[in-house]
């Protein structure tokens, strides 16, 4: 056998046993999609959008209450991390640019990007709902805000840093102060870039149970109250999976249907909304 | 020492004894330059690549502003001031003295909003007035014709010479008194070339400018005055016609002549 025949067959080795793992993770993945778009689709109904929590054989049962919930801690959350988030992505890329401050702020948020989301929900326990002394919707916003900010930081930070110098200075030759500068031609330049951290950051927090475990607890009824325990979709689908009665079972398969299809929602609008600001370049 | 000659005509600016030096280096990269620059006419920056032109050209405006830690000693003087004083208003200079970029810089929004970008940053909202003054700048930077039906159109979608004469029509709508072309068609094909310096000859009449080119041939074909920069200095400031043809400095000849470059 010569050098190069050994050489293409260990090419084809590697070229197989690569794909044979890729398809089993591939695999993994739709079976868990399958399954859940088997049985997630067969417990949808009308009713789910009606009704709120009901005692176990109750017929008019629904996730009325997780689904507004949900919506309520998401809305909030979004209205706490994405302003937090753009701000300090901002100061990053025009004003901190490689100061040692930017640097810092740049590790600690690469830090925090990663910290197990259950910590941070501890840490809200400890300085909001401990000194309010119950759960609240606010308490579960200002966990999932906090999860968010470091993603949407980051990826304002890089966006803002692809707008090219030239553009910036150009505006500076026309008279406009830094502020302008930054409004008016960094931000549209960077706009659809800034959308998709947003969205990411929306889909990354809106799968986490662990800190609403002890933030936003969780009810069974419907509620609008921002200072009361509030359901959410990721809870109830925990509380109603584990429990041994066949139609909460059934709902928990629809709630994790419907916020999986949410996710998956954003995911691809982030990219689609990204593919197209690099195509209109 | 460096050959200045005296321009007849009235200064735009005049600079003197001017040092430039950036952060962080131990010497000047401009040193002692003095240079005036003629009123509504051309004057060319030429010179080998780290000789100093664009540097000089970006002390008129005060761009190295934009970075701190740069420094400037000497004086330009422009309008009866010396624009380097600590005083000096940037945001009201920069709207004076205008500049035009190596590669074009349409902003991300529409054609119009474009051009009329400067004249909102005055305070311009009157519709008619913003109308009016989009179009004329765009009629005088020769780009009317092809963009004037499709002015809400991204700026994005023009071609690279389309882009940078709006980018002219951007910078010449607040009337500034000065314009500087920082190698403006570097990055531009050979027509769209022709058209940008052809555009630059007509705008004489109105603006002065100054413009910096890697191109000797351009240098020759569109200014009245040109400037030959090296190492930091000005080695010589004549007229385009008799610099290229009977330069009084031996370092010019050997440039224009191609010894080294």
């Amino acid at each position: 056998m010569t050098a190069v025949q050994k050489r293409v067959i260990i090419n084809k080795i590697a070229l197989a046993l690569s794909t044979f793992s890729a398809l089993i993770a591939l695999g993994f993945l739709f079976w868990i999609l399958g399954v859940l778009v088997m049985k997630g689709v067969g417990a949808l109904n009308w009713n789910i959008f009606i009704f709120e929590g009901a005692p176990p054989g109750n017929p008019e049962s629904g996730l009325k209450h997780a689904l507004v919930g949900q919506g309520i801690l998401i809305g909030l959350a979004t209205a706490i991390g994405v302003p937090l988030g753009i701000l300090a992505g901002t100061y990053l890329s025009e004003y901190g640019k490689n100061s040692r401050l930017a640097h810092t702020i740049r590790d600690i948020s690469d830090i925090m990007m990663s910290a197990p989301s259950i910590v941070i929900g501890a840490f809200v326990y400890a300085v909001v709902v401990m000194p309010m002394g119950h759960f609240s919707a606010w308490a579960g916003a200002i966990a999932l805000g906090i999860i968010m900010i470091p993603v949407i930081l980051r990826t304002t930070d890089d966006m803002l840093q692809l707008v090219p110098g030239e553009l910036r200075e150009a505006a500076f030759a026309l008279g406009a102060p830094k502020y302008k500068v930054i409004l008016s031609v960094v931000y549209r330049g960077a706009k659809a870039g800034i959308l998709t951290g947003v969205l990411l950051g929306i889909a990354r927090v809106g799968g986490e149970t662990a800190p609403l475990l002890f933030t936003s607890f969780n009810d069974n009824f419907f509620t609008t109250d921002l200072n009361e325990a509030m359901p959410s979709l990721t809870v109830t689908i925990f509380n109603y999976a584990t429990s041994p009665y066949e139609d909460w079972q059934q709902l928990g398969w629809a709630a994790a249907f419907i916020l999986s299809m949410f996710i998956l929602g954003l995911n691809i609008l982030g990219r689609v909304i990204l593919f197209a600001g690099k195509k209109r370049k | 020492m460096a050959s200045i000659i005296d321009i007849k005509e009235e200064c735009a600016l005049h600079v003197r004894d001017f040092e430039f030096t950036y952060k962080g280096a131990t010497a000047p990269s401009l040193k002692k330059v003095t240079m005036p620059i003629a009123k509504h006419s051309i004057t060319a920056l030429i010179g080998p690549s780290g000789c100093g032109k664009t540097t000089l050209l970006r002390s008129f405006n005060r761009m190295h502003d934009l970075y701190p830690g740069n420094s400037y000693a000497g004086e330009i003087e422009f309008e009866g001031r010396n624009i380097l004083g600590a005083k000096e208003d940037l945001i009201h200079l920069r709207t004076k003295i205008g500049m035009i970029f190596q590669k074009p810089t349409a902003f991300p929004m529409s054609i119009f909003d474009n051009v009329a970008y400067g004249m909102r940053l005055q305070g311009i909202k009157n519709k008619t007035e913003l109308n009016d003054r989009v179009e004329k700048a765009l009629k005088d930077a020769a780009i009317w014709k092809e963009v004037g039906d499709r002015l809400k159109h991204d700026a994005n979608g023009l071609s690279g010479g389309q882009q940078q004469r709006l980018c002219i029509a951007r910078a010449i709508a607040v009337e500034p008194e000065v314009l500087l072309f920082d190698e403006p068609t570097s990055a531009l094909d050979p027509i769209s070339t022709q058209g940008i310096e052809r555009l630059v000859i007509e705008l004489k009449e109105r603006v002065s400018i100054i413009i910096v080119t890697h191109n000797m041939q351009q240098a020759a074909r569109v200014s009245d005055y040109t400037g030959f920069m090296y190492l930091g200095e000005l080695i010589e400031l004549g007229e385009t016609e008799k610099l290229f043809v009977t330069p009084r400095e031996k370092l010019t000849q050997e440039y224009i002549t191609g010894k080294f470059g």
